[in-house]
C-alpha cells in the first residue's frame, strides 16, 4: 500500500462518525488533564486505558492519540499564568509566556501558544504522514555517542540562556548536574548521595526542580509584592488581540521549530522537554533582540510551544513504524495498544493500515479541534489572574503540591519540592539565574549516561565520539556554536578598534 | 574579608562544593565500567570548587537593580517565613488529616495572613477548591488522593 | 449562606467522628470459624508507575476479579513508584498482618535488595500465589554473524571485550543476571561480561543501529521486530520451546547444550505476618483466577505463561531462586 493509499484509508478512518466523536473526546478530556497540576500525558493515558476495554481498536486508540496531545497543548496554560508549568515539556513556554502573562497581556500569551501548538502540531503531522516509514531509520540512527554528542550541544547553550554574570550562570548549571547525580546510577547500580533515604533512590523527578524553581519561587516573589494590585486592566487581560505583525514575527520561529521539534521527537529519549529548550534557544541565538527573550517575546513564546507539540507527534514516528517507545508517555501508549489487542511495530503499517494511518490522520482533525476549542476558552482562564493576590498566592501553592504529589504519592517529594522553592527564591534574590539549571538537569544525567555507555562499549577508547559522522559533526556544530559568537565579537572589536 | 555578597556566596558554594566532592571519593567501586560512578561527581566538585574561586575574587561590583533584589525588609522576611512554615505544617500533616481539610485549612488561613480581607469569598473558596479537587481527581480520573478522617 | 457553612461544617464534624469510630477496624475480617472474608476494600499496590509490567499485571488481575465476581469486595489499584520498589516494600512492610493490602512482584523483589537498594526482600513478605511465568531473550540484530548462543558465547570466550551486552535495568537486576547466568552456564567467565544499561528506551535503538550487540529482554519485547526480520533471537531462557506463532520458533538454551533457564515470574504478596485464614483465602481466589477463562484470555493478549504456584510451592520456589541468584552475584562481585 502506498502512502498515498494509506492517507486515504486513514481520512476514511478519522473522518467516520466515530473517528470525529472520538478525536473530539480524546482531545478535550486531554486538555482537561493537561491543565490539571501535575498529570501530564502519561497520567492522562494511563487514565484513560481501562475506558478504552473492549473497544473497537482504530477509534480507540485515535482517542488515546488525542488525549497525548490534547495534554501537551493544555499543559502550558498554568507555564503562562502561574509560572507553575504542568507538565516538563512546557518549562521553556514559561519563559516568556509569564512574563508576557504579568504584564497584562495573559490572553495574548495563550492564544499565542495555542496557534503556535496548533501549527507545530500539524506542520509535524505532514511530516509523520510523508516521511514516517522513511524517518524510522533516523530514529534508530542515533547510538550513546551521538546521544552525548546531541546533548553535548544543548550544554553549550547555556551561555545563552543568562544575563549577567557568566559565572553566576554557571555554577547554576554545574548545581544543575549535581543535583542530578542523586540517585541510583544506572551503569552501576550505585547510589549517589542518597544517605541510605529510599526516597532518593530515583533522584529527583524533573517535576519538583520545576516546579520549587520557577512556581514557588515566583510565589515568594508575589507574597513580597502582594501589595501591588493584582493587574491594572482587567478587561484587557483576556483579550484575545494578536495583531498581523504579531502573527509574521511568530512565523518565522513556528516554522523552523516546527522541523527542529519534530526531529528532536522521532529520536528516542530526547522528546518534547528537550525540543523545547533547544528551540527556545535556537531562536534566542539566531534573534536580532536576544535581549528581548525572557521579557516576554513573542518568539520566545511561540518556539517552545510549536516545538513541543511538534515533537510529540515526532514521537509517533518511532513507536508506530517501529514499536520502539522512544519516552515514558510513548511506553505507555504502546501498553494501550497492547491492552487493545494491537502490536506497534514494524509490520502495523502493512498489518493494520488502518490504525497506522487513522492515528495520523486523525491528528489533523485533533489539532484543528483543539484550537477552535482553546480560543473561546482564553478569555475565562486569563480572569484567573484578576484573583485577588493572597488568594491567587495559596491557590498557585496547593498547585504545585497536588502536582507533586500525583507524581509519585510520597510525601517526602513534597518536602523537597518546599527545599527547591527555598532554593528557587535565594537564586532570585542573589541574581542566579534558573534556567541552565534546569537545562543542565535535563540534559547532564542523560548526557552523563550516554558518555559513559559510550566508554563502555568502546572499552574506555575517546575516539568512539569522532570515528563515526553523526557524533563528530554534532560536536563540532557544539564547538562551532561556541566559538564564533566570539570570534564574530573579536573582529567587530577590531574593526572598531582600526577605526 | 567578606566585604561583598559575592565573597560570602563564593565561601558558602566553595563549603558545598568541598562536601561534595569528599562524598564523591567515598563512593564505592563497581569493577566492570571504565568510567566509574565517581567520576563524573569528582568532576563537577572540582569545577564548583573553581567556580565558586572564581566568584570569591571577581571583581564584577553589584549593579544597583540587583542589590535592589536583595534588599528585603526583615518584617517581608518573617511573612516568608511563616508562608513557608504553613506549607509545611500542611505537608507534615495532609496524609493523616486528609487532603480535602487540609486544603481547605490551608487556603483560607493563608489567605487571610497575606492580607485578604473578604472572609465570605475566602470560606466558599477554601471548601469548594479542594472538593472540586478531590472530585476531579478521585472519582474522574480514579488517582486517590489522601482522604485522612474524612470517611470518602 | 451563613446557614448552609454551618451545615457543612456540622456535616463535617458528624463525619469525622464517623471516621474516627472506625479506625482500628482494619485488619478484621476473620470471622469466628477462622475463615477470612473481606468486608472492606482491598488495595493493590503496583511498586511502579503507570504502564509498566507491575502495573498491567495488577491492573488485569484487580480487573478480572471484579468481573467475575470472584472477589466481590472492590480491589483497587494504586501505583507507589520508586527506588525499584522499594518504596512500595517499605509501605507494605508497614502494614504488617493486615489482610487487605497486596502487591504484585516479580524477580526484582530479590534483585532489588540483593543489591542493596532495599531493605526488604521477599523473605519479609507473606507470599499468596504466583500467577505468571514470563521468559528472558537474547536478541542480536539480523545481519548479525552469530547464528546460535554457542557462536555468541564462544566468541564472548575468545574476545570478551568485542561483545556489548544492552539491557534495561541496571546491573546486579535482571536483564543483567538472566544473561549473566545463561553465559556462565555456558562457560563464560562471568566477570567479563560488558554490560550497559539504557533506561531512556535506547536499548533496542542501540542494537540496530549496531551499537551495542546483544539485547538482553523479555519474549514479549522482540516478537515484533523477529517477525519484521529486524533481529533474531539466538536463545530464550525458558527450560522447553514456548507455544505461538513466533514464539515457538525461539530455541532455548537448554537445548543449545547450555543447562541453564531463567523464570521471570510474577506473583502476589501480602504483608508480613498475615493470618493463615486470609493466606487460605487468597490462595484460593488467585487459583480460581489463573483457572478462569477470562484470565486466560488475559495471559494470552499479554503472551504470559501459566504458572500457578500456591503460597507453600511460592515460598520453597522463591527461596531456592534467591540462593542462586545470592551465589551468582557473590561471584561477579556485586553482592552487597
Amino acid at each position: 500500500m502506498s502512502a498515498f493509499d494509506g492517507m486515504i484509508t486513514g481520512f476514511q478512518v478519522a473522518l467516520s462518525w466515530e473517528g470525529i466523536l472520538f478525536v473530539l473526546i480524546g482531545v478535550i478530556v486531554g486538555t482537561l488533564i493537561g491543565m490539571m497540576p501535575g498529570l501530564g500525558p502519561i497520567s492522562a493515558i494511563a487514565i484513560m486505558i481501562p475506558i478504552t476495554y473492549g473497544m473497537d481498536p482504530a477509534p480507540a486508540l485515535v482517542m488515546m492519540a488525542g488525549v497525548y496531545y490534547g495534554a501537551v497543548f493544555g499543559g502550558s496554560t498554568s507555564s503562562i499564568l502561574l509560572n507553575a508549568p504542568g507538565i516538563s515539556g512546557t518549562v521553556a513556554t514559561a519563559f516568556d509566556g509569564y512574563p508576557m502573562a504579568q504584564q497584562g497581556k495573559a490572553g495574548k500569551a495563550l492564544a499565542i501558544a495555542a496557534i503556535a501548538s496548533f501549527f507545530g502540531g500539524t506542520v509535524s503531522v505532514i511530516m509523520l504522514m510523508l516521511l514516517a516509514p522513511a524517518l524510522s531509520s533516523v530514529a534508530i540512527s542515533f547510538g550513546p555517542p551521538a546521544y552525548f554528542a546531541l546533548m553535548l550541544m544543548g550544554l553549550t547553550a547555556i551561555s545563552s540562556l543568562s544575563e549577567g554574570s557568566t559565572i553566576k550562570a554557571m555554577i547554576s548549571a554545574v548545581a544543575g548536574v549535581m543535583v542530578v547525580t542523586i540517585g541510583i546510577d544506572p551503569q552501576t547500580g550505585t547510589q549517589r548521595f542518597t544517605f541510605g533515604n529510599i526516597n532518593l533512590l530515583d533522584g529527583f523527578d524533573f517535576l519538583i526542580i520545576a516546579l520549587g524553581l520557577f512556581a514557588l519561587a515566583e510565589v515568594c516573589m508575589l507574597v513580597l509584592n502582594r501589595k501591588n494590585r493584582s493587574l491594572s486592566d482587567d478587561q484587557k487581560l483576556g483579550s484575545l488581540k494578536v495583531t498581523r505583525a504579531d502573527l509574521k514575527e511568530m512565523s518565522g520561529p513556528m516554522t523552523r521549530q516546527s522541523f527542529v521539534g519534530f526531529i528532536l521527537g522521532v529520536l528516542p529519549g530526547a522528546g518534547a522537554t528537550i525540543a523545547s529548550f533547544i528551540s527556545y534557544i535556537f531562536e534566542k541565538r539566531i534573534s536580532k533582540n536576544p535581549e528581548e527573550f525572557g521579557k516576554g517575546s513573542i518568539k520566545g513564546l511561540a518556539a517552545p510551544e510549536s516545538s513541543n507539540n511538534a515533537a510529540t507527534s515526532g514521537a509517533f514516528v518511532p513507536l508506530l513504524s517501529l514499536g520502539i517507545p522512544g519516552s515514558g508517555t510513548t511506553a505507555v501508549m504502546l501498553g494501550a495498544f497492547l491492552v487493545l489487542g494491537v502490536q506497534p511495530g514494524p509490520l502495523l503499517m502493512s498489518d493494520r493500515p488502518e490504525i497506522f494511518w487513522g492515528i495520523i490522520a486523525s491528528m489533523y482533525l485533533g489539532n484543528i479541534f483543539l484550537l477552535v476549542l482553546n480560543l473561546p476558552l482564553i478569555p475565562y482562564l486569563a480572569k484567573i489572574l484578576s484573583i485577588p493576590r493572597p488568594l491567587l498566592i495559596s491557590l498557585v501553592i496547593m498547585f504545585s503540591l497536588i502536582g507533586v504529589y500525583s507524581i509519585s504519592f510520597n510525601v517526602f517529594d513534597l518536602y523537597m519540592l518546599l527545599v527547591f522553592g527555598a532554593l528557587g527564591f535565594a537564586m532570585r534574590v542573589f541574581s542566579f539565574p534558573a534556567p541552565p539549571f534546569i537545562l543542565a538537569f535535563i540534559l547532564g544525567g542523560m548526557m552523563e549516561q550516554a558518555f559513559r555507555q559510550s566508554m563502555t562499549i568502546s572499552n574506555g577508547n575517546l575516539a568512539i565520539f569522532v570515528n563515526s559522522p553523526l557524533p563528530l559533526s554534532l560536536i563540532l556544530i557544539a564547538f562551532l556554536s561556541l566559538v564564533i559568537p566570539g570570534l564574530l565579537k573579536w573582529r567587530s572589536r577590531r574593526k572598531l578598534a582600526k577605526m | 574579608m567578606l566585604s561583598t555578597i559575592n565573597q560570602r556566596i563564593g565561601l558558602i558554594l566553595f563549603i558545598i562544593a568541598a562536601i561534595y566532592l569528599y562524598l564523591s571519593f567515598q563512593l564505592p567501586n563497581y569493577p566492570y565500567a571504565p568510567i566509574d560512578a565517581d567520576v563524573i561527581p569528582k568532576g563537577l566538585g572540582v569545577l564548583m570548587l573553581i567556580l565558586s574561586a572564581a566568584l570569591f575574587f571577581s571583581k564584577v561590583i553589584e549593579t544597583e537593580a540587583e542589590k535592589a533584589k536583595r534588599n528585603i525588609p526583615k518584617k517581608e522576611l518573617l511573612v516568608l517565613l511563616a508562608v513557608f512554615a504553613m506549607i509545611f505544617l500542611y505537608i507534615l500533616l495532609f496524609e493523616a488529616i486528609g487532603f480535602i481539610i487540609m486544603t481547605a485549612v490551608f487556603i483560607f488561613f493563608s489567605s487571610w495572613f497575606l492580607g485578604y480581607t473578604k472572609w465570605k469569598t475566602n470560606i466558599i473558596v477554601s471548601i469548594l477548591f479542594p472538593l472540586g479537587m478531590y472530585a476531579i481527581f478521585v472519582f474522574a480520573l480514579g488517582i486517590s488522593l489522601p482522604k485522612g478522617i474524612l470517611p470518602i | 449562606m451563613k446557614k448552609t457553612i454551618f451545615t457543612s461544617i456540622l456535616a463535617a464534624s458528624a463525619l469525622l467522628f464517623a471516621g474516627c469510630n472506625s479506625e482500628g477496624s482494619t485488619s478484621g475480617g476473620t470471622s469466628e470459624d477462622g475463615t477470612f472474608e473481606p468486608s472492606q476494600n482491598i488495595e493493590m499496590v503496583a511498586p511502579a508507575g503507570a504502564g509498566g509490567g507491575w502495573d498491567t499485571t495488577a491492573r488485569e488481575v484487580a480487573r478480572v476479579f471484579g468481573e467475575t465476581d470472584i472477589i466481590e469486595e472492590n480491589m483497587t489499584v494504586v501505583n507507589k513508584e520508586g527506588g525499584g520498589g522499594a518504596i512500595a516494600w517499605a509501605y507494605i512492610h508497614g502494614k504488617d498482618d493486615s489482610p487487605y493490602n497486596l502487591f504484585v512482584a516479580s524477580p526484582p523483589l530479590m534483585f532489588v535488595p540483593l543489591n542493596g537498594q532495599s531493605e526488604h526482600g521477599h523473605e519479609d513478605f507473606t507470599p499468596l500465589a504466583n500467577m505468571i511465568a514470563d521468559y528472558g531473550a537474547f536478541a542480536v540484530s539480523a545481519d548479525s554473524e552469530w547464528e546460535d548462543l554457542n557462536d555468541l558465547f564462544d566468541q564472548m570466550k575468545a574476545d570478551p571485550e568485542s561483545v556489548t551486552v544492552v539491557g534495561t535495568s541496571a546491573p546486579g537486576s535482571m536483564d543483567h543476571m538472566q544473561f549473566v547466568r545463561i553465559a556462565k552456564a555456558a562457560g563464560v567467565d562471568p566477570t567479563k561480561i560488558k554490560y550497559v544499561s539504557d533506561q531512556d528506551g535506547g536499548a533496542l535503538t542501540s542494537v540496530l543501529n549496531g551499537s551495542v550487540d546483544v539485547f538482553s529482554t523479555g519474549v514479549g519485547e522482540v516478537v515484533e521486530q523477529v517477525r519484521a526480520g529486524n533481529i533474531k533471537v539466538l536463545g530464550i531462557t525458558a527450560e522447553e520451546r514456548m507455544e505461538g506463532e513466533v514464539l515457538s520458533d525461539f530455541p532455548t538454551a537448554i537445548e543449545q547444550g547450555i543447562d541453564e533457564s531463567f523464570i521471570n515470574w510474577r506473583g502476589f504478596f501480602g504483608p508480613p505476618n498475615m493470618d493463615q485464614a486470609a493466606v487460605d483465602y487468597y490462595e484460593a481466589k488467585f487459583k480460581e483466577l489463573s483457572e478462569s477463562e477470562e484470565f486466560a484470555e488475559v495471559r494470552e493478549k499479554y503472551g504470559w505463561n501459566e504458572m500457578y504456584l500456591n503460597s507453600a510451592e511460592y515460598e520453597e520456589f522463591l527461596n531456592t531462586e534467591y540462593e542462586e541468584i545470592e551465589v551468582l552475584l557473590e561471584e561477579i562481585g556485586l553482592g552487597n
